[in-house]
């Protein structure tokens, strides 16, 4: 089995960049890629190839929703588990976010020293299915 | 009417105008076309005879023929007109004679001479009328020219006219049948019963009403004394009045009764006659002599008119009026002359204070007790119905002697009489009550109408048939349309109604005000009104409405505006949402950035510095709950709150609730236990119940002296599940019982140890148990801790089910 390694993050605001590097470089050992907006993750994502990816909700001009539907036009997720990271309680889970590959919420604020340790859940959960 | 014979010229063509009024004669006498009849044929039989001729006719012409009322040799029973003799005689006066009709130029080529009956002598004497008209002829026929001689002539003059009186004497027989068939009838149909009998007083006739008033059958009676229907003392004492009365005796029989009296004075008199039965009838009485031309008495004519009957009738009418509330009467109202009553019923006292003998003979007592402001407006209406001729209603105010002014309403219908006279028959009722009633009612109505327009809310009704009634004046501004009588289920088609979410229709089984006529109270339900821009969202409550006995009377609706409402709670709800995730991303940055500082991933912290980070970490995640709690409660109060029930077993909640808040509870040096239990199943929200336990354990943790230990438990109460976190900390002062379940309830403010909480955990886990079915409470003694509890319904034990997994 491989192991989870390349993890792409959006997020526009950069003080929580700053700390989910820390937390998945510094703690979990993962090689990050961070993008500020939708359209710089779309123009990589293919050269990054990420294992996961981590999406925040209130993104400008593409908010994580749209972004993923156009991730899930442009690559294939079905082994790359896509999980969003939002401040908005109300925000749930349906079925055709589901269905485009997301596999789980955080809700911020997250605990920055357990993220790693919950993407590699996420990710090893994913792999042991398939 | 011919006074002047017609004239002797010979031509046989009828003029005009007599000759339709001769016809209408001889119609009258009703003889064309009947059989033969021995009476005729005895007279042309004696004619041919004393004449020689062997042939004798009595001869009819009518518009086209003659037809032979009687024949003596000869075969045929009519001819027509333009050939015949007789029209000839008829046309003349006298008798008409033809020697011999070969030499005559006027019949030599007639078919009758030239052919058969071969004529060559004809005679014939005019059948003339009363009045003029000749019928036809007794004529004399023979195959040989010949002549009468005088005798033969005055002969066959006097049999025409004795043919003539036979016609006479059958038309007055005729008319005399039609005549009594005619009396007949009008005695069967008259009201008074009617005897006839013979001059000694034998009974010789009587009519059905007769019969039926004395109960004897007419065969019965026939040739019977009439006396003896009579009582003989009531007769002996008739009898000795007439005598005392004319001077001289008078037998006790039938003279009694039909002695005139003096002065050609001709009474009714009263009697009681015999009925079959043995009771007794009483009558009014005439006897009138029959009396031939002669003027020599035939018989007597008896009347008699039955006053039982007429006594039920008054009888009846009194009864009747006794029985309407009010006054009954009849009122002749006479050209040139004062109007008066011919009756007034004992009502008149009740609402004019008057006596019917005090109206017999003027109106003018009445008009009286009429107050003058009323008095043109009533006269108006009589003036304006007796020249009408038309129904007659009034309502004025009458001043009554005992029961001051009073309203009464009057209706009558006119008759006008064959003598120019009208009579009004009518009826007065005293109708204070109902004005009053009305009045009431009127002020009523007029205060609702006014209480109406002036809420703030729509009022909405509609009948039992479920048809719309009322918009008040804001329903009306609301629909911006004003009621139409329309069916409750178009209603949601035609003023828009809508589902609360603003856009749905609504069905009409769904309208409140239709549930509500199906008997439901609606209360405080939610829907909108599209008219205009935005829809209006409303509260309606509707409730069924009932008659005084029961009966369904319709519904009404009232609606209430939350549209400004709804708008600002979406406003509050927008500004927590957005506060929340503003204050939310900053706090992430911070948390996040202390945890890592304090986890010693970028070198080691030195002691105080850490216990600085400690604090700045603790607070900042205080405020993460504290805005997790505030906008947990907004979606409670909002109803936004998802729950996704499921059925679950419980010990696996209870075990995952204790490990997430071990931690928390070991900071402040307590211990968790779970104690051991059945197995039990409830329907529940697994985060929401999450959320319930940690708030309970961390509460319990928070105030337990340390080294304690929190229980948590689950056991079975009959048919619910009682879960309790009992700790050993101070317990709940009694003066705060009230508060616990408040938002930002805090027993004492100074407690250090609450520095942790939010004031919203207990608040919010009230409102999620009791989402779920549940209830949440607490027992406690101040000073030997708290025991928190909710209970939940329990799901049946699936033992099996959990078996086979």
């Amino acid at each position: 089995m491989r192991e989870l390694k390349r993890i792409l993050h959006v997020e526009d605001v950069p003080s929580i960049q700053v700390i989910t590097r820390i937390a998945l470089e510094r703690l979990g050992g993962f090689e990050v890629l961070c993008c500020p907006s939708g359209q710089a993750a779309l123009e990589q994502v293919e050269a990054f190839a990420p294992q996961l990816i981590l999406l925040d909700v209130m993104l400008p001009q593409m908010d994580g929703v749209e972004l993923l539907r156009q991730l899930a036009e442009r690559i294939d997720l079905s082994d790359v588990p896509v999980v969003f990271l939002t401040g908005n309680l109300q925000f749930e889970e349906h079925d055709e976010l589901s269905r485009l590959g997301m596999r789980a919420v955080l809700h911020k604020p997250f605990d920055p020293l357990q993220l790693a340790d919950r993407l590699r859940t996420i990710w090893e959960e994913r792999h042991h299915a398939v | 009417m011919q006074s002047t014979p017609p004239s002797p010229a010979s031509p046989p063509a009828p003029s005009a105008p007599r000759e339709l009024s001769r016809l209408a004669a001889l119609l009258r006498y009703e003889i064309l076309d009947t059989p033969e009849e021995d009476q005729f044929d005895d007279f042309t039989v004696l004619a041919a005879r004393l004449c020689g001729t062997p042939i004798a006719l009595i001869s009819l012409v009518d518009e086209r023929r003659q037809w032979f009322k009687s024949r003596v040799g000869l075969g045929v029973s009519e001819t027509p007109r333009e050939i015949s003799f007789c029209t000839h005689t008829i046309a003349g006066s006298g008798i008409f004679e033809v020697a011999d009709a070969q030499q005559d130029p006027r019949f030599a080529d007639n078919p009758l001479v030239t052919g058969e009956p071969h004529i060559r002598f004809y005679a014939g004497a005019p059948l003339s009328t009363p009045d003029g008209y000749q019928l036809g002829t007794l004529c004399v026929i023979d195959r040989q020219p010949r002549q009468l001689d005088a005798e033969q002539r005055d002969t066959l003059a006097r049999l025409s006219r004795q043919v003539m009186r036979l016609f006479e004497t059958r038309l007055l027989a005729h008319r005399h049948a039609e005549q009594a068939a005619l009396q007949q009838a009008m005695l069967d149909s008259a009201t008074s019963a009617v005897l006839v009998t013979d001059v000694d007083g034998h009974i010789a006739s009587l009519t059905p009403t007769a019969e039926r008033l004395l109960g004897f059958s007419q065969q019965e009676l026939l040739g019977q004394p009439l006396v003896g229907l009579f009582d003989p003392r009531a007769l002996q004492r008739h009898a000795a009045v007439l005598s005392a009365e004319l001077g001289r005796p008078l037998a006790s029989d039938f003279a009694a009764l039909t002695t005139p009296l003096p002065n050609c004075r001709r009474e009714m008199s009263r009697w009681q006659l015999r009925h079959r039965n043995g009771t007794e009838v009483p009558v009014l009485l005439s006897v009138a002599p029959i009396r031939d031309e002669q003027d020599a008495p035939r018989g007597y004519l008896i009347s008699a008119y039955d006053l039982a009957y007429q006594e039920q009738l008054r009888l009846r009418l009194q009864q009747i009026a006794a029985q309407v509330p009010g006054m009954l009467f009849q009122f002749q109202w006479r050209p040139n002359a004062p109007g008066r009553f011919l009756y007034v019923s004992e009502g008149v006292e009740a609402i004019y204070a008057l006596t019917p003998a005090e109206l017999s003979t003027s109106i003018a007592p009445i008009f009286a007790r009429v107050p003058l402001a009323d008095r043109p407006a009533l006269l108006r209406s009589i003036r304006q119905a007796t020249s009408s001729l038309s129904s007659w209603h009034a309502e004025h105010r009458i001043d009554h002697p005992r029961k001051g002014l009073i309203w009464i309403e009057a209706r009558a219908t006119p008759l006008p009489q064959a003598d120019g006279s009208v009579l009004w028959h009518g009826l007065v009722t005293d109708i204070t009550a109902r004005k009053a009633e009305q009045l009431e009612l009127d002020k009523q109505q007029e205060m609702n109408r006014r209480l109406l327009e002036a809420l703030s809310e729509a009022v909405i009704a509609c009948d039992a048939a479920g048809y719309l009634t009322l918009f008040n004046e804001k329903a009306k501004q609301w629909h911006r349309a004003d009621v139409l009588p329309i069916h409750v289920q178009e209603w949601s088609a035609h003023y828009r109604l809508c589902l609360p979410d603003g856009v749905t229709p609504m069905p009409a089984e769904r309208i409140p005000l239709w549930r509500a006529l199906h008997g439901e109270r609606i209360s405080n339900e939610e829907m909108t009104l599209i008219a205009g821009d935005a829809p209006r969202h409303v509260l309606v409550n509707a409730d069924p409405l009932y008659t005084s006995d029961g009966k369904p009377m319709g519904a009404v609706a009232v609606l209430h505006d939350i549209t400004e409402r709804k708008r600002i709670e979406r406003l509050q709800r927008e500004f927590i949402s957005t506060v929340s995730h503003e204050l939310r991303t900053p706090l992430t940055s911070i948390t996040g950035a202390l945890a890592l500082l304090g986890s010693d991933v970028m070198g080691v912290v030195p002691g105080e510095m850490r216990e600085l980070l400690d604090i700045a970490y603790q607070n900042s995640q205080r405020l993460g709950a504290l805005i997790d709690d505030l906008l947990d409660m907004d979606k409670l109060a909002a109803g936004k709150m998802r729950f996704v029930p499921r059925v679950q077993a419980l010990q696996p909640l209870l075990q995952q609730a204790l490990s997430g808040n071990r931690g928390y509870a070991e900071r402040h040096g307590v211990h968790l236990q779970l104690q051991p239990g059945e197995a039990l199943r409830v329907r529940v929200d697994e985060r929401r119940l999450h959320q319930v336990l940690s708030n309970l354990l961390a509460n319990a943790a928070k105030f337990s002296p340390p080294g304690e230990t929190v229980e948590l438990r689950a056991e079975r109460r009959d048919d619910r599940i009682r879960v309790s976190v009992r700790d050993r900390g101070p317990g709940i002062p009694a003066g705060f019982r009230e508060r616990v379940f408040q938002k930002f309830a805090q027993a004492d403010s100074s407690d250090s140890r609450q520095q942790g909480g939010t004031g919203l955990g207990l608040a919010i886990s009230k409102e999620l148990i009791e989402h779920m079915g549940g209830r949440i409470d607490f027992d406690s003694v101040e000073g030997e801790g708290a025991c928190f509890w909710f209970e939940l319904p329990c799901e049946p034990s699936a033992t099996a089910e959990e078996g086979a997994r």
